[in-house]
């Protein structure tokens, strides 16, 4: 039985190698856009039960973060408010609003009013809020510009390689104290890294990058 | 596809690796330059009694070995030392006696990945289609015959002369080889 | 024509017990061999393959429901522990990584060393060396707790911006059975690619054309072509062969690059190659003793070639029952009180009935290699290639769990047992062994039809006084 393959076949293996090529990359790009916490974590939204405006709050009325998050500077978790820290001002404001009803019913019973988590950090990272942001690293750089949120979102990637750019470069990143929560606050990029390398010789400043600085 | 078949050339065939090392030197001094051998086997001494060359494949496989090697500890030293420094077991970050292993490895496959890519490379495989897998008594040529092949395209070729001087040679059967279309790809 | 040829030497006929046997018997011709071999992967499957076909396919199915099992329920459902963190898989990983050892001894050292015999057997070691690296390779997979995160162990860019780390031998680990893994697949494709056209060429189905066309890659046997070819295979087994050493040394130093007394010993490297080229090679035999007499091969994978492959099983075996010896001796020598104990406790301890059958099975049976009568007789070969299997498998339970269960703190001692999962894992590995290996007996040339007719065209030459032309293709 004579051959099988008619001519055409024997451009075959060009188009083949090539396709490969092109698949390969294609694969390689995919996974690098599509499986990292880039594209699976970023702009993660849920529907919270009650429609909290970070805008309005901070924005409008000019609170500060830590009146909510009061943990921030002391813990290694910033806290969310209980139902009576918004009932300071909701027992007065918006007293009857079907939209505060989950907080009243809180303020009721007791049972926390059931936000949907969206920053989590596994497990095995140990974080901690007010080592951070005691000396200089704003909530903005992990949290974005939550200020002006209408609905929280997952800003930053915050995977592992996240956390290094800063620990590697705190310079960069680092502000002075008192501009922490302002989270505005512009500064002339080119004279950021000038001040933060002095905030960090000041500070004595040098984040772990080993191991066990945060995988405890 | 269905252009006039064309000769590619003609095919002689024989019966034992001797007589078509001894045609191949006829053939080699009658002055054709485009002309092949095939064996099932190879045949030692045949490619010195074609004319050919030593195979350059040993120097791709040289270059891939010493990409290889190059390229280990390169990658060891980037990641290691460079990248992301981590101290482990009070060991240095960077030294060759540990990064050798993996350059060790990735220069032996660098290498052998080179000598399988030159040797298809240089013969131009995969290559499906051949006017010669078209032709059954060829088939034999992968089993227990020997084949001459002088293609029509040797400047020398001239379609009789060619066959007769073939014929006069110790084979046990000449015929034509034809393909389609005008050349071929 | 005569006149071209240069007239030979002619050299004294050697006397008969010097007469080198031929490679074949029955002075069986080219076409013959490529008949008889292809026949093998045509026509339809003889009943005993499937009769060893099915059981194996079943066994297979086994080790995938243990690692399904152990995958979604967590190592727990094996018998290690704290103590004993390596066992049964690590045990079952080397045992399989040094089986894989025979394929490239046989086509590339033998190769370089001009050993004509090897034709006969090297694809159907090379075609074991793969599937026995492949079931290696699902141990070290499988035991990491989390074997999803097994690609963090390759230099891929990740979101986690960190790289293995390679100063541990585990990471010369990865690289050295993946390279083994490709350049022998390397090996054993390019090594059949002029036999796949013998079966491209004697197809007589569109479909069988089609599938063997496509693997030879439309090789037509040219002279031109073969020059490379020849090149590249020789350069592949002179690449294979440094390849072969560093890829059991590398497995030792998982063990001897540790500080536990029992791993941390400069023999390890040497030890376990030796080692690795014994159970590769009693592994060839178990195979290939039955199939030559089950495929009607007696005239290709001859008496002959058994008799040589029992003395590098007795080499071997005498190569690792001296560095048995050594290990106590170097234990002794140490002083080291933990050293002397690792080395007693091995002996005498819990575990001496594993030792003492591994010394038997490994250093004392192969010494019957010694007899001609012993290595000409197929069964005895084949149920000391048995031996020797069993043997290997234990040498390295021995050198595990032994070192393992006697911690520095007494407290921790403790005395692995396997669990039916262990033991299922490691018959399902066997059976995926067979199952492939059947199937590649059943689909491609089993033995290197186009290599063993040149070495017995030459080999005929030679027995005719004709020396080898100066030159050639191989040089």
């Amino acid at each position: 039985m004579p051959g099988v393959f008619p001519k055409w076949t024997n451009q075959l293996p060009l188009n083949i190698a090539a396709g490969l090529a092109i698949a390969g990359a294609a694969v390689a790009a995919g996974l690098g856009y599509y499986f990292t916490p880039k594209y699976t974590r970023v702009g993660y939204q849920p529907i919270q039960p009650v429609p909290y405006s970070h805008a309005t709050h901070v924005e409008q009325l000019g609170m500060d973060c830590r009146y909510c998050h009061a943990g921030v500077e002391r813990s290694w978790f910033a806290g969310l408010p209980d139902a009576s820290r918004c009932m300071n001002c909701h027992h007065q404001v918006l007293a009857g609003d079907p939209r505060l009803a989950p907080v009243r019913d809180s303020m009721q019973t007791g049972a926390p009013v059931a936000w949907i988590q969206i920053h989590r950090t596994p497990d095995y990272v140990y974080f901690h809020h007010a080592a951070h942001i005691r000396r200089g690293v704003s909530c903005l750089h992990c949290h974005g510009r939550v200020d002006q949120f209408e609905e929280v979102r997952h800003d930053q990637p915050l995977s592992m390689s996240f956390c290094l750019e800063c620990h590697r470069r705190p310079e960069a990143y680092l502000r002075p104290l008192d501009q922490v929560y302002n989270l505005g606050w512009n500064t002339d990029p080119a004279r950021q890294n000038e001040q933060g390398r002095l905030l960090a010789l000041t500070g004595d400043m040098r984040p772990p990058l080993s191991c066990s600085g945060c995988h405890r | 596809m269905n252009a006039a078949p064309v000769l590619h050339g003609w095919l002689a065939e024989f019966a034992t690796a001797d007589q078509v090392q001894a045609a191949a030197g006829r053939v080699r001094q009658a002055g054709y330059t485009r002309w092949d051998v095939f064996a099932p086997w190879p045949i030692r001494g045949l490619d010195d009694a074609m004319g050919l060359r030593r195979s350059p494949v040993g120097w791709f496989v040289f270059a891939g070995g010493a990409l290889g090697l190059a390229a280990g500890m390169a990658m060891v030293w980037f990641m290691n030392q460079h990248d992301y420094p981590l101290a482990v077991g009070g060991k240095p970050m960077f030294s060759t006696w540990f990064a050798l292993p993996i350059a060790f490895e990735l220069a032996i496959l660098f290498g052998a990945m080179a000598a399988v890519l030159a040797m298809l490379a240089l013969n131009r495989l995969p290559r499906w289609h051949h006017p010669l897998l078209q032709t059954p008594r060829f088939a034999r040529a992968t089993d227990d015959r020997f084949f001459l092949v002088i293609e029509s395209a040797d400047p020398q070729f001239a379609a009789d002369r060619t066959r007769q001087f073939l014929e006069s040679l110790e084979c046990v059967h000449v015929e034509a080889v034809w393909e389609e279309g005008p050349c071929d790809t | 024509m005569a006149a071209l040829r240069s007239q030979p030497l002619v050299a004294p006929d050697p006397p008969a017990e010097l007469a080198r046997p031929p490679l074949i018997l029955n002075r069986r011709g080219t076409a013959w061999i490529s008949g008889k071999v292809s026949g093998i992967a045509e026509g339809r499957a003889p009943r005993w393959w499937w009769a060893a076909f099915l059981p194996s396919a079943g066994l297979t199915a086994l080790c995938f429901a243990m690692i399904a099992y152990l995958v979604s329920t967590g190592i727990g459902v094996w018998g290690l522990d704290c103590t004993v963190g390596w066992a049964w898989d690590i045990t079952n990983f080397v045992f399989w990584i040094g089986i894989g050892h025979a394929g490239t001894l046989i086509s590339a050292i033998l190769f370089l060393l001009r050993q004509p015999w090897r034709t006969s057997i090297s694809r159907a070691a090379e075609a074991m060396t793969l599937f026995a690296v492949i079931c290696a390779a699902i141990f070290p997979v499988i035991h990491l707790g989390r074997p999803w995160d097994c690609w963090w162990l390759f230099p891929i860019p990740n979101a986690n911006a960190i790289w293995p780390q390679f100063r541990s031998p585990l990471t010369w680990d990865v690289f050295a059975i993946s390279t083994y893994f490709v350049v022998s697949l390397m090996f054993w494709y390019v090594g059949m690619i002029p036999d796949l056209a013998t079966l491209r060429d004697r197809a007589r189905t569109r479909a069988r054309k089609l599938v063997y066309g496509l693997l030879a890659m439309g090789w037509t046997g040219s002279i031109r072509h073969w020059r490379h070819y020849e090149k590249a295979c020789l350069l592949l087994a002179g690449l294979s062969t440094p390849l072969v050493l560093s890829v059991h040394s590398i497995v030792s130093f998982d063990f001897a690059a540790s500080l536990l007394p029992g791993w941390h010993t400069t023999i390890f490297p040497p030890y376990f190659v030796a080692g690795a080229i014994f159970s590769g090679m009693a592994m060839v035999l178990t195979l290939l003793i039955p199939i030559r007499t089950l495929c009607g091969l007696e005239d290709v994978i001859t008496v002959l070639h058994i008799d040589r492959m029992g003395k590098v099983l007795l080499a071997a075996g005498s190569m690792v029952g001296y560095a048995y010896a050594i290990e106590w001796f170097t234990a002794r020598y140490s002083g080291s009180p933990h050293e002397i104990f690792a080395w007693e406790n091995r002996a005498f301890g819990p575990y001496a009935w594993a030792y003492w059958t591994m010394l038997a099975c490994n250093a004392i049976s192969p010494q019957l290699l010694w007899l001609r009568r012993v290595r000409r007789s197929m069964a005895a070969v084949f149920l000391l290639s048995i031996a020797v299997n069993v043997g290997m498998w234990l040498e390295r339970f021995v050198i595990i769990v032994t070192s393992l269960h006697r911690d520095f703190l007494p407290s921790s001692w403790s005395y692995f047992r396997p669990t039916l999962v262990d033991i299922g894992t490691l018959a399902g590995s066997l059976g995926l062994f067979l199952t492939l290996f059947l199937l590649f007996i059943r689909f491609l040339p089993m033995i290197a039809m186009a290599e063993i007719k040149g070495a017995a065209a030459r080999s005929g030459a030679r027995a005719h006084g004709d020396p080898d032309p100066p030159g050639g293709l191989s040089g």
